[in-house]
């Protein structure tokens, strides 16, 4: 944290066209806002293999040890990803520069850096596409807002491309629905095939390729932190609670983000879909099983490229095929629902056990015990998928009255809730969160309009961005987040943010250190854990004195 | 002399050709681009359990069908509702957000304003105008019915749109910053086009009796005579000129934003996909990942990574998963 200055100042200058047209050079690059370019170990590594990933490059040098003919392999990838993604297409063809998109954008906001506009991320390559795949660019050169590749122009990309969190809150304001995440995303993929790939994704992404999981946990790890957690639960709720890890025959197969096994504020996170799961068991039979080789539900490849998205989320329907299970829920992350909502099912074969397509001919919570009919998932899920974002089944456990419920226990916490980018504008879930915040605590306040639900801001980490050597970026682009946490601090007396995103909650907590803004970050599944009663062990609500965090439930008497 | 001012009939065909052509070229070009993943921007409440309420505009922003995703373009196209969303971000005010939805007021009169002068002008090309044609004149007149020729409003208003829509291209930092060339040549072509027919019509009231023989000959496709063509204001003739010109151009600028935007996979998608598989056409049968399938290759050289199936995970962590086995894959709280 030290890097970054206590006040950070916003210097604005807007060059013509004519001036930004011409790449930014070497000198530009910035510490704090360029990340590190990927080592041998983790793109030359036997399971995550890139294009000329046995060289080591420094973003700060001049020399960026590009291969020889980068530029035809550059302009084959540029004419494969045309030919390949019509959005791609689509977006170089139609922006008309109107600038709606610009102020939308966090990291333009708090850098005030004209190219980190949405527009001009994006223009950085369009220009290229106009010089090469355009007649009038061919022809106009610059005049036509176009310009030939050099290495400045890579370098550009490479510094402005991993400067983008892939959240699309400027597609949501883009009267065309330009998608900058889908242009950053394969522009990114591009410059991975020249040999430039981002340190910080690909340590994880190559960690999940060989473990399983981001953090690189090996199996006993794994099971060892989840019965640290099940020791805890202990000692909070005097109850002998269990779980279940790589079990075949279990009926549900649990995915949740690999920092729930160790992150903080993440593990109290964890303590909460323990307590559910055992509650679900106990009372209703169903046994929810870990895996320790699906156990990433974050998929770092969603940041790099199409195929090492789908790398990282093919072991997932494996597992539940190989387990026997019915289907799948999912923790509380960000990008994972982007990845689990519209990538897993066209990157991936569904299960074909037979338990599964029983479960899905009629996918009905009756068929795992009587007791849970009429909580049907057919009603916006099919076999076709398979997977139940956790709070949507809090939610309709709840709503269903099958889980009991005490508010009282979070008394002591004033909470807002922060909407995940992905979870938002990738999947649209904005409701369920704010139904199951309502019911479990009573003191629940959203924060101003303009910057939650579909329009929420990004933590300024996403896409990558989580990384230690880009701490004044992230900084920055969590500003316009931290304004508004701070007014409804102010107003409400909010002590906690909830959000359902592992890497908000590896960043928020910085954040708002470095904002000066007293307040903790969690999760809704920590609430969830605090409120629930567990009946089914014989628990009364008035039984538990310390909520997941140890913290007395009813104040020191 | 007079034979060349024949180029001025032959123009429009020229253009018109152009603007065919080049449109379908564009639409197919962009058609057989894949679509490998669907990815709808959702800007509202998901489909979900039915106890979550959904709005009306949670249903169009956020489509649970195709049928509704095709309501959600409608919107898109014709009431601009991603513009209707607009704000201004003021961070020496603390962050706060103006509504800048004056953007998208100015967007729609321009565009709409524009649609009726394009209707309007069809009484030039037909004999006799229809009646919708004289409907739209009509009211368009309603309002300056005390001037003569009547004061059309939707002429007035395009201009002062376009003033307005230029204005902030020149005179805002970042507006001017992110305009290219070519933003300012397709409205520098409007400009012209607009004021020279308004001049036509208001100031130097030229005869028009030749403009619609020629628009008529144009149409019907027989020559006009030489006359004519001689009686042709020159004023009529730049008008004429710009507005084949603009024709001719829409395929190769950014104007193909009115075709583009349907094929906006963020807003033509529903947003269904735990409901239906989307299919990627160039990885159809996803058994193994690429990566670990056919690799990547490039110049020549393919970089295959290793797969790590359930098998190869087992082998390489074998000690621990037995001892997993051995617990009969539960997890309880530790003995201390």
């Amino acid at each position: 944290m030290s890097e970054v200055p206590e006040e950070l100042k916003i210097k604005q200058k807007f060059p013509n066209w004519y001036d930004w047209i011409e790449p930014i050079k070497q000198e530009d690059i910035k510490p704090g806002f360029a990340s590190y370019i990927a080592l041998p170990k983790q793109v030359n590594s036997e399971f995550f293999k890139m294009p000329f990933g046995d060289v080591e490059r420094d973003v700060f040098s001049e020399d960026w040890k590009l291969p020889e003919n980068w530029k035809e392999i550059l302009l084959d990838a540029f004419k494969e990803t045309l030919e390949k993604n019509r959005a791609f297409k689509v977006f170089m063809d139609i922006c008309v520069r109107c600038g709606a998109c610009a102020d939308k954008c966090h990291y333009y906001i708090g850098t005030g850096d004209p190219k980190n506009m949405p527009v001009m991320r994006a223009e950085t390559i369009r220009t290229v596409y106009r010089y090469y795949f355009t007649k009038a660019g061919r022809i106009f050169g610059k005049w036509a807002g176009a310009r030939p590749l050099d290495e400045n122009v890579i370098k550009e990309w490479y510094y402005y491309l991993f400067q983008c969190s892939l959240c699309r809150r400027c597609s949501l304001f883009c009267p065309y629905g330009i998608d900058t995440a889908e242009v950053a995303w394969w522009g990114r993929r591009m410059l991975s095939r020249i040999g430039l790939n981002q340190r910080f994704m690909c340590i994880s992404i190559e960690a999940s390729s060989r473990t399983g999981n981001h953090l690189g946990l090996y199996a006993g790890g794994m099971a060892g932190s989840i019965e640290q957690g099940l020791s805890e639960l202990k000692d909070i709720t005097g109850f002998e609670l269990h779980t279940y890890i790589n079990k075949p025959g279990a009926d549900v197969l649990f995915v949740a983000p690999s920092a729930d096994y160790f992150a903080t504020p993440h593990w109290y996170v964890m303590l909460g879909y323990l307590l559910l799961f055992n509650e679900l068991e106990e009372r209703y039979g169903i046994t929810v099983t870990w895996s320790t080789y699906a156990s990433e539900g974050g998929n770092f490849g969603t940041f790099h490229s199409y195929e090492a998205a789908q790398l990282l989320n093919s072991k997932i329907y494996k597992e539940a095929e190989r387990l026997g299970v019915k289907f799948i829920i999912g923790g509380e992350c960000g990008h994972m629902w982007r990845d689990k909502h519209q990538f897993i099912n066209t990157m991936n074969n569904l299960p074909k056990n037979p338990e599964w397509k029983k479960f899905w001919d009629d996918p009905d919570l009756g068929q795992l015990s009587d007791k849970l009919k009429g909580i049907n998932l057919g009603e916006f899920i099919s076999g076709e998928h398979g997977w139940i974002h956790v709070l949507e089944l809090v939610a309709a456990l709840i709503r269903h009255k099958k889980i009991d419920i005490d508010p009282s226990r979070n008394d002591h916490w004033v909470a807002t809730y922060h909407d995940p980018c992905n979870v938002a504008r990738g999947m649209g879930m904005l409701e369920e969160p704010r139904y199951v915040l309502r019911n479990v605590m009573n003191k629940f306040y959203d924060m101003p309009e303009h910057c939650i639900r579909e329009k929420t801001y990004c933590c300024g980490a996403g896409g990558g961005i989580l990384a230690e050597e880009l701490m004044e970026l992230r900084m920055r682009g969590v500003m316009p987040r931290m304004m508004a946490l701070r007014y409804v601090v102010k107003k409400f007396g909010v002590n906690i943010m909830l959000t359902p995103c592992a890497i908000d909650k590896a960043q928020f907590p910085v954040a708002v250190e470095y904002w000066k803004i007293p307040v903790e970050i969690g999760g809704p599944m920590e609430m969830v854990g605090n409120a629930l009663v567990l009946t089914s062990f014989g628990e009364k609500p008035e039984d538990r004195k310390y909520d997941l965090r140890g913290t007395p439930i009813r104040g020191e008497e | 002399m007079s034979d060349a001012l024949y180029v001025f009939y032959i123009l429009p065909y020229v253009a018109f050709a152009i603007f065919v052509v080049g449109t379908i070229y564009r639409v197919i070009n962009w058609a057989r681009s894949a679509v490998p993943l669907k990815i709808p921007t959702t800007a509202g409440q998901q489909p979900t359990f039915k106890f979550i309420k959904r709005t009306w505009l949670d249903k169009i922003d956020s489509p649970s069908n195709k049928w509704w995703a095709f309501v959600r373009m409608l919107f898109e196209v014709f009431l601009f509702r991603s513009l209707f969303r607009n704000t201004r971000y003021y961070i020496e005010k603390g962050g706060k957000n103006v509504d800048a939805r004056w953007l998208w007021l100015f967007a729609v009169l321009f565009h709409y304003s524009l649609l009726i002068i394009v209707l309007r002008h069809l009484r030039f090309f037909t004999n006799p105008v229809p009646n919708f044609v004289k409907t739209i004149e009509y009211l368009d007149g309603v309002l300056g019915v005390a001037i003569v020729p009547p004061l059309l409003m939707t002429g007035v208003i395009a201009l002062i749109a376009l003033a307005f829509l230029w204005g902030r291209r020149i005179l805002l930092a970042k507006e001017r910053c992110i305009s290219l060339p070519s933003d300012h040549l397709i409205l520098f072509f409007m400009a012209v086009i607009l004021v020279s027919g308004l001049l036509m019509r208001y100031i130097v009231k030229i005869d028009l009796t030749y403009v619609k023989m020629f628009a008529l000959s144009i149409v019907k496709f027989t020559p006009p005579s030489p006359e004519v063509l001689a009686n042709l204001h020159p004023l009529f003739l730049v008008h004429f000129t710009f507005v084949c010109i603009t024709i001719a151009y829409i395929p190769f600028s950014k104007v193909m934003h009115f075709a583009g935007i349907w094929f906006s996979p963020t807003r033509n998608m529903p947003n269904d996909n735990r409901m239906r598989r989307h299919v990627n056409p160039w990885d159809p049968n996803p058994e193994v990942p690429i990566l670990a399938r056919e690799g990547i290759t490039v110049a020549g050289v393919t970089y295959k990574s290793k797969k790590l199936d359930w098998e190869t995970y087992y082998e390489m962590y074998k000690d621990q998963l037995d001892e997993i086995a051995e617990k009969n894959y539960t997890l309880k709280a530790e003995e201390f």
